[in-house]
């Protein structure tokens, strides 16, 4: 900081006020070039390695910490049995309670996600674009910034354009979360970690997953806008056709696992060949991976996100569905999206990743828990998620469709077929 | 058959070889910087907020004839006597019609310069009044502006930061 | 029943068409343009451009200016280029004065006109790339356009508004530690091209949004007097560069990129591919700058051409750019007129949006370039 060359007069000038000392002078420009020969050097990037790291063993941690808490649930319903019993009060009351703590968990499962995968999107996509992200809010590398703006939303004007269908306006976002709260129901979170162990579990997910279009179709119909009203018919057409090639490329697991349920489909995958590789359902040839393929793609057009991201399509719709929703409605819809990506990685880990099963059959890794695997499996799965949103252009509309019917489903459909063969031939 | 594959496999070659470079930027170090906290220094030459220096001035309005958009306007000083003087009574800038140009400095003929660029870019102001900087004998080095409503010259306050980088003058 | 039975038993379906707004607050239409889209479901019906957001009368300020004044004022025409605007104004005052800039300021011309189209292109596939959804890429072009407003800085002080290019030379001499930051910018940028033709250009669903779509045919790219990597984008080799060179585009060796059918894709290609020239041009000029002097002597302060008129044109980023200047012998133009590229370029939108679907709409705007600041003036 240096002050100003005093002007060569005889009165000098008087000293200027100084009004900002925050901030340091940067010695010179740091370009790009001189960024990247040595990154280690930067104390910036070794900051963020850190963070990296922290932020796996939080994952990890944090999976273990549910994954032992989970131990303890039926003591806790042994527990609460034993003093409805004592009280003399109906079983059915007790498992009404259990139902609704189990639920309880499941709601902040999908909360806190709202919360975490908001900020790591945002930090995930900074750093694919040479930028940083938050790092601010909070301290450290923005952890609170979602926090923050979740506090904000609450805090924001609810406004409903005068053009609106109140009613329907107001109820879009509930219609829209709801089915999704509701879908987490089977989802495993580790080896026989469900809220509810249900028959039909796979065909539960996706039944409850394909309602969530309709609130989005009345967000669209309701606003009163004419960009909002074509990106929710924009997704009623996507979501919905996006429906089949989905639920096709499942059709092989379930043929192979022999069961809709969930953890029998996770368990079926346990085992290795040749002692070393791991029986998931991805590593099956070719069957395994198409069908993997086709599932994570049909999921990121069923979760709205780009190349898919045509209902929201900020370039042409200016916010597709969600123009005209503000404060807390509007984070509605966001926390759906990202509850749907959460579920998408969930169900991608428990089909074809294997679930709660460990890659490799040696001692260290088998020893870890299965909740711990399964989370790192699903949080890797959402990494694959943003990564494809930051790096793909949009496709149009018909070109979606296209895409949709004459390229995912036959496959799906041939990949029906092989696995019928695989069922045939060498699986018997 | 084989050309609808090939298609296929070229489409999906395609797409993974966007996802790397996305990835390899991804682990490379980010190249932005912190504004509030980290400021960048300009370069030398750089064109910021002009500054004037009331003491070297000689008053010859060649600055005012050189600005294409009529920002700078001045006044002669007056002797005791009456006369002319090489020095200038008050001296003010619009930074709302200011283009940044330097042809001001350029036509500026004493050493050091006068009037000229420093290399301040922070230049925020909150009313329209703060915009006009006024220069007189014992006005500070950024200038005050005359408040209009108050009917007074007042200091601007929280937006130059002249001060944080080093001036440029030849 | 026969379909058509079918469709007569059907009682008509009610349809409408809603007119949209496009703009002027919309996230792609780059600046503040307006255009009136009345639409059937997706498919537009009809289609306004609406201009004049962003006039500010230059035209007609110029004629209250002196003449080294009016350099100024064309900065702000197009403002991702402004070099070349400073050019084709001096250019044309330079025929109007007699006055002929020295050799050494005119290959800095040649560098800082060919390193503003770099940045102005980079900018376009950016935010084509936001237009047709892909966000990464604009950060990515925005980190070498950074660095090409650090050298203009270095330079000449201004990232934008430059005002560097003067009546007859330039405004300051380059240093050899530009030359030396200029020369790591050029090895750095050259592999990043290939790097944006892998992630954009050659990405699969890129290209199925741009081939084939919005297709102008050299004909029409013709009449409707589009220039530019537009015009070039369907196949007409029209270059000022090569036609009417000046400022000694004739000494440098490089190719007019020209594209096959006139596509969204093929005008954006064409800039792409024309930034690499643009790296082959500024590398001849850095290998051989000419010593001397870079503002020719005889300028008066304040130019009183004699009565005339002149005319000057070159190639900005955009197209071809051309200012018409009227002396009556007195201090400030008589009439200044430009002849701006992104104007015209707009002209065919309004034929040609019509049939095309929203999200091809935007992919046109978005690949003819255009910029509010030259297209009001």
């Amino acid at each position: 900081m240096t002050a100003p060359k005093p002007a060569p007069a005889k009165a000098p000038l008087p000293e200027p006020v100084l009004n900002r000392k925050n901030g340091i002078l940067m010695a010179d420009r740091r370009w790009p070039t001189d960024q990247w020969a040595h990154p280690w050097s930067l104390p910036g990037y070794r900051n963020g390695a850190l963070m990296l790291a922290g932020i796996i063993l939080g994952i990890l941690g944090g999976g273990a910490l549910i994954g032992e808490l989970s131990k303890w649930g039926d003591k806790l319903y042994a527990l609460m049995a034993a003093f409805a019993t004592a009280k003399g009060i109906s079983t059915v009351a007790v498992d009404a309670v259990w139902v609704a703590i189990k639920v309880l968990i499941v709601l902040h499962v999908i909360l806190v996600n709202g919360l975490w995968s908001i900020w790591w999107e945002r930090k995930i996509s900074a750093h694919i674009q040479s930028r940083v992200g938050p790092t601010y809010a909070g301290g450290f590398h923005g952890w609170a910034q979602t926090i923050c703006d979740g506090i904000k939303l609450f805090l924001k004007e609810d406004i409903t354009p005068a053009a609106a269908d109140h009613w329907v306006h107001a109820l879009a976002p509930a219609i829209v979360i709801a089915p999704c709260i509701a879908a987490f129901a089977p989802v495993l979170f580790g080896t026989d970690l469900a809220a509810a162990r249900l028959d039909v579990g796979t065909l539960y997910v996706f039944a409850f997953a394909g309602i969530s279009v309709i609130g989005v179709v009345m967000a669209g119909w309701a606003s009163g806008n004419k960009y909002s009203l074509l990106g929710g018919l924009r997704a009623a057409a996507q979501i919905v056709s996006y429906e089949l090639p989905r639920g096709f490329s499942v059709v092989p697991v379930i043929m192979f696992a022999g069961s809709l349920d969930l953890s029998v489909i996770a368990d079926a995958q346990s085992g290795y060949w040749w002692g070393v590789a791991p029986r998931w359902f991805v590593f099956y040839p070719v069957v395994g991976q198409v069908a993997f393929l086709i599932f994570l793609i049909a999921s990121i057009a069923e979760t709205n996100r780009t190349p898919f991201d045509i209902p929201e399509a900020e370039s042409e719709l200016v916010g597709g569905f969600h123009t005209e929703y503000s404060g807390m409605k509007w984070s509605v819809f966001f926390l759906a999206e990202y509850a749907y990506v959460l579920l998408a990685s969930f169900l991608l880990a428990t089909f074809f990743l294997g679930g709660g099963g460990s890659p490799l059959p040696w001692a260290p890794f088998t020893l870890v828990p299965s909740w711990i695997w399964m989370l790192s499996k699903a949080m890797f799965m959402m990494f694959v998620f943003l990564w494809v949103r930051w790096t793909l252009p949009r496709l149009r509309v018909d070109q979606l469709m296209d895409f949709n019917w004459k390229f995912l489903l036959p496959w799906s459909f041939a990949n029906i077929a092989v696995a019928g063969l695989y069922l045939a031939f060498w699986l018997k | 058959m084989i050309g609808y594959f090939s298609k296929v496999y070229k489409v999906a070659a395609a797409l993974v070889t966007g996802h790397l470079i996305t990835l390899k930027y991804m682990l490379k170090p980010s190249i932005t910087i912190h504004y509030p906290t980290e400021k960048l220094t300009p370069y030398e030459r750089f064109r910021g907020a002009l500054t004037f220096d009331a003491a070297t001035c000689i008053s010859c309005s060649m600055c005012v004839k050189a600005c294409p958009s009529n920002c700078i306007a001045l006044e002669n000083a007056v002797s005791e006597a009456g006369k002319k003087v090489a020095k200038v009574a008050w001296y003010s800038i619009d930074f709302g019609k200011c283009n940044f140009c330097r042809l001001c400095e350029e036509s500026c003929p004493t050493k050091p310069k006068s009037v000229w660029h420093s290399l301040d870019y922070e230049v925020v102001f909150a009313s329209r009044d703060e915009m006009v900087r006024c220069w007189k004998k014992d006005f500070p080095f950024i200038g005050k502006y005359f408040d209009r409503r108050t009917q007074d010259f007042k200091d601007p306050e929280g937006q130059v930061c002249i001060h944080e980088v080093p001036p440029r003058r030849s | 029943m026969t379909s058509e039975a079918a469709t007569a038993a059907i009682p008509a379906l009610r349809s409408d068409q809603l007119f949209v707004n496009l703009g002027p607050q919309h996230p792609s239409t780059h600046g503040v343009l307006r255009v009136g889209l009345t639409i059937e479901g997706e498919v537009i019906v009809k289609a306004v451009p609406d201009i004049g957001y962003l006039h500010r009368g230059t035209e007609k300020l110029a004629e209250a200016r002196g003449y080294h004044h009016c350099v100024v004022l064309t900065d702000r025409w197009d403002y991702v280029a402004s070099m070349p605007n400073n050019l084709v104004f001096c250019l044309a005052a330079e025929k109007l004065l007699g006055v002929k800039a020295t050799p050494r300021a005119d290959a800095l011309r040649v560098m800082m006109c060919e390193l503003n189209r770099i940045a102005s292109h980079l900018l376009f596939v950016g935010t084509y790339g936001i237009d047709i959804g892909a966000f990464t890429p604009f950060l990515y072009a925005f980190r070498e356009r950074e660095m090409i407003l650090d050298l203009f800085e270095m330079v000449c002080g201004a990232r934008l508004t430059y005002n560097y290019i003067r009546l007859g030379g330039v405004m300051v001499d380059v240093t050899p530690e530009w030359t030396a930051k200029l020369k790591e910018f050029l090895e750095y940028f050259k592999p990043k091209i290939d790097e944006y033709d892998q992630l954009l250009s050659y990405n699969p669903i890129f290209m199925a949004r741009t081939q084939g779509v919005g297709l102008i045919t050299a004909a029409e790219a013709v009449s409707w007097s589009l220039s530019g990597p537009n015009l070039r984008g369907s196949g007409v080799v029209y270059d000022a560069r090569k036609a009417d060179p000046y400022c000694g585009y004739e000494n440098y060796d490089f190719d007019v990129v020209v594209g096959k059918e006139g596509s969204c894709w093929d005008r954006y290609f064409c800039r792409v591919t024309e930034m690499r020239q643009s790296v082959r041009i500024v590398e001849q000029v850095l290998a051989k700058l000419p010593e001397g002097p870079v503002m020719a002597a005889g300028v008066a302060k304040i130019p009183k051409p004699a009565p005339g008129e002149a005319y000057a044109h070159v190639e900005a980023a955009r197209g071809d750019l051309g200012v018409h200047l009227v002396s009556d012998g007195g201090v400030s133009p008589f009439r200044m007129h430009v002849r701006a590229p992104s104007f015209l370029n707009l002209a065919i939108l309004q034929e040609k949006l019509v049939g095309m679907k929203i999200s091809d709409v935007i992919a046109l705007l978005g690949s003819t370039d255009i910029v509010l600041g030259e297209v009001d003036r």
